[in-house]
């Protein structure tokens, strides 16, 4: 179930046109995929669960959305104005992906015991429809929103992994995602001053300012 | 002793965070790289002993990647202090972001868990980011973006890339290197197939392969030439000792034909594109770059071959570096003398400085693979793979882009060092620890190219065999 509202949340991002909006409906993304691992083992959940489930809440639910309003807070404009694709086509776009995936997962066979069917394809989605937002938006802040939801697609397929990574591993990859957010941000914010630094100077730089 | 190679430059590090003058970061810096020479180097004499469970674990393979990089941060570092006796800005967050590097760096030779390797790859290119921006200003940060997104996209499929390995390795239930290579025939060969195909996706956008290189020419030609030598020699190189990995578990699975054609197919390819771009390139740093894909391209060219190809390939890694540290090392001391690495503002450098135009046309010697560069042979061994296999495509392709590259460079190197003369914008003055360090490399590249110790070839060959799956 939370599954699929992990894909729905990801449809809604990519037709959302506010930036802050966006990050918004990115956070609760990651908060329903805290609690996938919950659902999944509901019948002998492990400390190991729950440490999980609380560093995904807190990095990618809170940290992240809060780095990504800050490296915003001067932009003037705060909606995505110029998309490359329409918002209503984007987002058929994004169901004929999402059929996509469900069609190709179906020859996808997990070896063993799988908590759930819907698992693989969602995640397949996921990924897919972050894939599609980096590709179709052109603001800087919107690539990183559709790194992310890749990254979440990627990291819902890590779920039903649980026993092949160490823990100390799980950490490591989403302590590595934050810290590639907060750089990200942090170039994004060097963008935005220079950019307001030279406004109306050079033209290929309004270009480049534009596209945050 | 594995873990105290982690954990020095981590500490130092934060160190480099404190108030403290330039000059002393600098040193600590060429301090910490030189520590860092001394135990890698002992290490040649006996391997450590695996830590943290065998999480981390010294093999020759990790070796080679591991000294090569010791000595790209000694070189890199000697270059520093002359190098930051004519530049303004801080160097606190430069010389932190380096010295992480060399942590990661570090952690990701000696990382023996695919998972942990994804994490210690991952933040080499974090840290290197911030590197590339040193001179902030427009073309630094574009550059920075598009490494940034392109690597990081990259890195994610190589993670998507290990979770498929973690589904083939289901039976083993774990991604330790060693279990996984010991319980190979366990392995789903279709998932296998997938999982390779993602990680070599993955790890060759790192390593800028054709057609994820865009990346390179424009960072290589924007950040300065101390950084680029570590991303060319060292941070791309990385990458390729996660590609022989992944080669060493697919000759344990009996997939090696499918993983080769691949390598194969790619390195071609790298090979091809840098040719067609590298003519109409006017400045240096860009066209050092396109060199540096082809040499990725031979790279994963030789490690596709198999026999003779692993060797030359394991020994180009080696030489690749040495030549980075010459060609990328030279082109920043031109930049920093000129304040540009474009042809129209850099000509005639023979008058005023003639030390660094005969470095600079070295420098082409080496990055093209002339005698007596250690380079020649590495490139001939990787090309005979090709012969002995009878690719005879590939010769065709392989000799065609070195004699196109050779042209290339050639014709803006050649300017610059005779062209008719423009003025530089600092003194007219060689600088003695940037001539150094250049020196240094240009020695040692000859050195292996005409003598190789025995010792060097013997753990080259315990790689080549690790590789091929029979050690």
């Amino acid at each position: 179930m939370s599954c699929i509202l992990v894909v729905f949340f990801a449809l809604m991002i990519l037709a959302a046109y506010r930036l802050s909006g966006m990050i918004q409906i990115f956070a609760i993304q990651s908060f329903v995929l805290g609690f996938v691992p919950f659902f999944m083992h509901a019948d002998h959940l492990g400390l190991r669960d729950v440490a999980l489930a609380v560093g995904t809440m807190i990095l990618k639910g809170a940290l992240v959305p809060y780095i990504l309003f800050w490296a915003i807070r001067h932009v003037s404009m705060r909606s995505e104005v110029k998309p490359l694709i329409g918002f209503g086509m984007s987002v058929i776009c994004g169901a004929v992906l999402i059929a996509g995936a469900f069609w190709v997962s179906s020859s996808l066979k997990l070896p063993g015991k799988v908590a759930s069917d819907l698992l693989i394809p969602c995640s397949l989605s996921t990924v897919l429809l972050g894939f599609l937002l980096m590709v179709i938006r052109t603001k800087a802040v919107t690539q990183v929103l559709g790194y992310l939801v890749m990254e979440n697609g990627i990291f819902l397929f890590a779920l039903s992994l649980f026993d092949v990574m160490p823990i100390l591993i799980e950490m490591g990859i989403l302590l590595d995602i934050f810290v590639a957010v907060f750089i990200m941000a942090i170039v994004v914010n060097h963008i935005n001053e220079e950019f307001e630094k030279t406004q109306g100077l050079d033209k290929r730089w309004a270009k480049m300012g534009e596209s945050l | 002793m594995l873990a105290l190679l982690i954990i020095i430059p981590f500490i130092s590090a934060l160190a480099m965070f404190l108030p403290v003058r330039k000059i002393f970061r600098l040193k600590l810096l060429c301090g910490v790289s030189l520590l860092h020479l001394i135990i890698t180097a002992s290490f040649w004499r006996t391997l450590p002993a695996s830590e943290f469970n065998g999480y981390l674990v010294l093999d020759a393979l990790g070796l080679i990647l591991l000294s090569i990089n010791s000595v790209l941060f000694l070189a890199v570092s000697v270059f520093m202090l002359g190098y930051f006796q004519h530049e303004q800005r801080r160097n606190k967050v430069l010389t932190a972001c380096l010295c992480f590097l060399l942590s990661t760096i570090t952690l990701v030779s000696v990382s023996y868990h695919l998972g942990l390797l994804w994490v210690a790859v991952e933040t080499t290119t974090l840290f290197s980011a911030p590197l590339i921006s040193f001179h902030r200003n427009q073309q630094t940060l574009e550059a920075t973006w598009k490494y940034l997104l392109v690597c990081s996209v990259g890195i994610a499929l190589a993670l998507m890339g290990t979770f498929f390995m973690a589904i083939a390795a289901h039976n083993v239930q774990t991604l330790s290197l060693p279990v996984i290579l010991s319980n190979a025939a366990l392995l789903s060969k279709d998932w296998l197939k997938i999982s390779v195909i993602f990680l070599f996706v993955g790890y060759g956008c790192k390593m800028g392969l054709a057609p994820t290189h865009t990346w390179k020419p424009e960072a290589y030609g924007q950040a300065t030439g101390m950084v680029v030598v570590l991303m060319a020699g060292g941070l791309t190189q990385c990458s390729f000792l996660a590609l022989a990995r992944v080669a060493q578990i697919c000759s344990k699975a009996g997939i090696t034909d499918f993983y080769s054609s691949i390598l194969i197919f790619s390195g071609v390819l790298s090979l091809a594109v840098p040719a067609l771009f590298i003519l109409g390139e006017r400045s240096l740093k860009r066209a050092f770059a396109f060199s540096s894909i082809e040499h990725m391209g031979l790279l994963v060219l030789g490690l596709g071959l198999g026999g003779i190809g692993i060797f030359g390939a394991l020994f180009h890694m080696i030489n690749n570096a040495i030549a980075k540290i010459i060609m990328f090392l030279t082109a920043g001391s031109i930049a920093q003398k000129y304040g540009s690495s474009r042809i129209e503002d850099v000509r005639g450098i023979i008058r005023y400085y003639p030390v660094t135009g005969i470095f600079l046309i070295l420098a082409f010697f080496a990055g093209t693979g002339m005698f007596p560069f250690a380079t020649f042979h590495s490139e001939l061994m990787i090309l005979n793979s090709a012969v002995s296999t009878q690719h005879w495509i590939i010769v065709g392709v392989g000799l065609a882009a070195i004699c196109v590259m050779f042209i290339g460079t050639g014709r803006i190197v050649l300017d610059m060092v005779y062209g008719p003369t423009t003025e530089p914008v600092l003194e007219k003055k060689e600088n003695f620890f940037m001539n150094v360090s250049i020196l240094a490399g240009i020695v040692v590249l000859m050195i292996i190219g005409l003598w190789m110790p025995a010792h060097l070839e013997k753990v080259i060959r315990a790689a080549a065999l690790l590789v091929a799956g029979k050690g």
